[in-house]
């Protein structure tokens, strides 16, 4: 005789992860506002020009592709950047450790430094465009500035706030002055140096946009503008998509990894005002 | 402390002397085409004269007016949605990687498109300024929200707050920190914005302004034009937010920087 026996059968329950409801909910949005503006392209009635739908944006992308023109654009665009940030960076870091060891210049120097910083590079457009004409050097060069100021800033900040106990306990076992910079200075200004990138980052990516929507003959900058220009509003559409693709690419797979290995480590914070 | 503050000013005041003798010095060392540098007195002259046929102010003006306008929208539309994220999941979970992308695309690349749809302008000009706002402000926003401490979210809960009443005695008030303090941040990136925007989308105000000289040569219109969005910015950033700052957040003696 055997027992009955009530096994507890586990319903065979499909359950999503957090992770997948989130990304489906997320997919849910993007394709909600898709709809929308399909829908809505043949009740406001315009012609293409003024207001494309997701299909011909579809379609200016694909053929954008075809023609080879994207790939080259992208690549001008991030070589831009790139060399825009590794310059600026490098000059920011030298200057801002430079100047940050001497109390004097540190004085001296910042009313001007802050004043630089807050003259947005922007401004300094109109001026390289006639020292340089419409061209690649002039996007570089205000890119460069862009990043030079804030990483310079929050260098020179960091540097001068060194803690003055940690430079008489390397002087006093012996240390000499290069001893104090390897040891103390440059430890404590590479939070500096990543608070500045990172703020650098953002505001360059901007700056690199406006640059090539001013002095550019290629470059993602340069498609936005350039549809609007020539009546492809379709193609500018497709150009701000292919932006905001570089911008989250940027930001995924160089930023947060720099961050997390650098100073969620070292658990400093950082704003990042620029995120959701 | 009185002595080192002369001694930071006059310390700080050299690098500025030390740029207008340069200034003054260079046509004589160096050689090169007078309209690339013009001397210090066209900038003066230009200001004089743009002062007195009032061309100067009204530049400055429309560019005041516009920040505060696209300031205007983009903060009365940020803080509601940013509450719906903070408070609700669902709102949260739909929302939040569209809008995370239409951030990245924030700001100065979609004036060709307002261009279009708005003409040269006030609206474009605008229109760029309230996005840029927009989504600096939503962050900080959505951030204030976060970081109110749960145990005050349950002691308000508990009492039975819920709804509107939640909202106006404890999620507004606990978010409002982080939204004051999040402003300066939101107008730094609306002014960068605005100078951009009316340069390409203007027809007046700061950034048209140097725009504009470009194509007549005039640096010395640029030159001033970049002095006043700097000294502008400047004020906007030390008296104005500085103030609110004090006058709010430091009396409430919530600043903890």
């Amino acid at each position: 005789m055997t027992p009955a026996v009530a096994l507890a059968v586990p319903r065979a329950r499909w359950r999503m992860s957090r992770r997948t409801a989130r990304a489906l909910k997320g997919a849910f949005g993007v394709a909600l506002l898709l709809v929308a503006w399909q829908v809505s392209v043949p009740m406001v009635g315009m012609s293409a020009y003024f207001y494309p739908a997701p299909i011909d944006v579809a379609h200016a992308f694909v053929d954008l592709i075809r023609k080879g023109v994207l790939p080259v654009y992208i690549a001008d665009s991030l070589g831009r950047y790139a060399i825009g940030i590794g310059i600026g960076t490098a000059l920011g870091i030298v200057f801002g450790i430079a100047i940050g060891l001497s109390r004097r210049t540190a004085l001296a120097l910042s009313p001007l430094l802050k004043f630089l910083f807050a003259l947005v590079e922007v401004a300094w457009i109109p001026i390289f465009v006639v020292w340089f004409g419409y061209g690649v050097k002039t996007i570089v060069l205000a890119l460069i500035y862009v990043v030079f100021f804030p990483v310079l800033y929050n260098t020179l900040l960091s540097v001068r706030t060194a803690p003055a106990v940690l430079v008489n306990a390397v002087r006093s076992l012996g240390g000499g002055r290069i001893d104090v910079l390897r040891y103390v200075i440059l430890p404590s200004a590479l939070p500096g140096m990543i608070t500045g990138l990172r703020l650098a980052a953002g505001f360059a990516f901007r700056g690199l946009v406006f640059g090539e929507i001013i002095a550019a003959k290629t470059g993602v900058g340069y498609l936005i503008f350039e549809g609007a220009q020539s009546q492809q509003t379709a193609r500018t559409i497709a150009g701000m998509i292919v932006m905001g693709f570089l911008w989250l690419g940027i930001d995924q797979c160089y930023l947060r990894p720099f961050e997390r290995a650098t100073v969620q480590r070292w658990g400093l914070t950082i704003d990042a005002a620029d995120r959701l | 402390m009185k002595a080192g503050r002369t001694e930071a000013f006059v310390l700080g005041a050299l690098p500025f002397v030390a740029i207008v003798v340069t200034w003054a010095l260079l046509p004589h060392v160096v050689d090169y085409p007078a309209y690339m540098l013009p001397p210090i007195s066209a900038v003066v002259g230009y200001a004089r004269e743009s002062l007195q046929d009032g061309s100067l102010v009204h530049n400055i003006v429309a560019s005041l007016a516009r920040l505060a306008a696209g300031f205007a929208i983009g903060m009365a539309l940020a803080i509601p949605t940013g509450l719906a994220i903070a408070m609700n999941r669902h709102v949260a979970d739909v929302f939040r990687p569209l809008l995370s992308f239409l951030q990245a695309i924030a700001g100065i690349a979609w004036v060709p498109l307002t261009i279009i749809w708005f003409g040269i302008g006030n609206g474009s000009v605008i229109f760029v300024i309230a996005n840029t706002i927009f989504f600096a402000a939503l962050y900080n926003t959505v951030l204030g929200v976060e970081t109110i401490p749960l145990a005050l979210h349950r002691a308000v809960r508990s009492h039975g707050g819920r709804g509107i009443k939640l909202v106006t005695q404890l999620i507004l008030p606990g978010a409002l920190m982080q939204i004051l303090l999040g402003m300066r941040t939101s107008v730094a990136y609306g002014w960068r914005a605005l100078v951009a925007s009316e340069m390409i989308a203007g027809s007046s105000g700061l950034g048209y302004m140097t725009m504009e000289a470009v194509q007549w040569q005039r640096v010395e219109t640029i030159i001033l034009g970049m002095i006043i969005i700097g000294v502008l910015w400047v004020i906007m950033d030390r008296v104005v937010f500085a103030t609110i700052e004090r006058r709010t957040v430091g009396r409430w003696g919530l600043l903890q920087r």
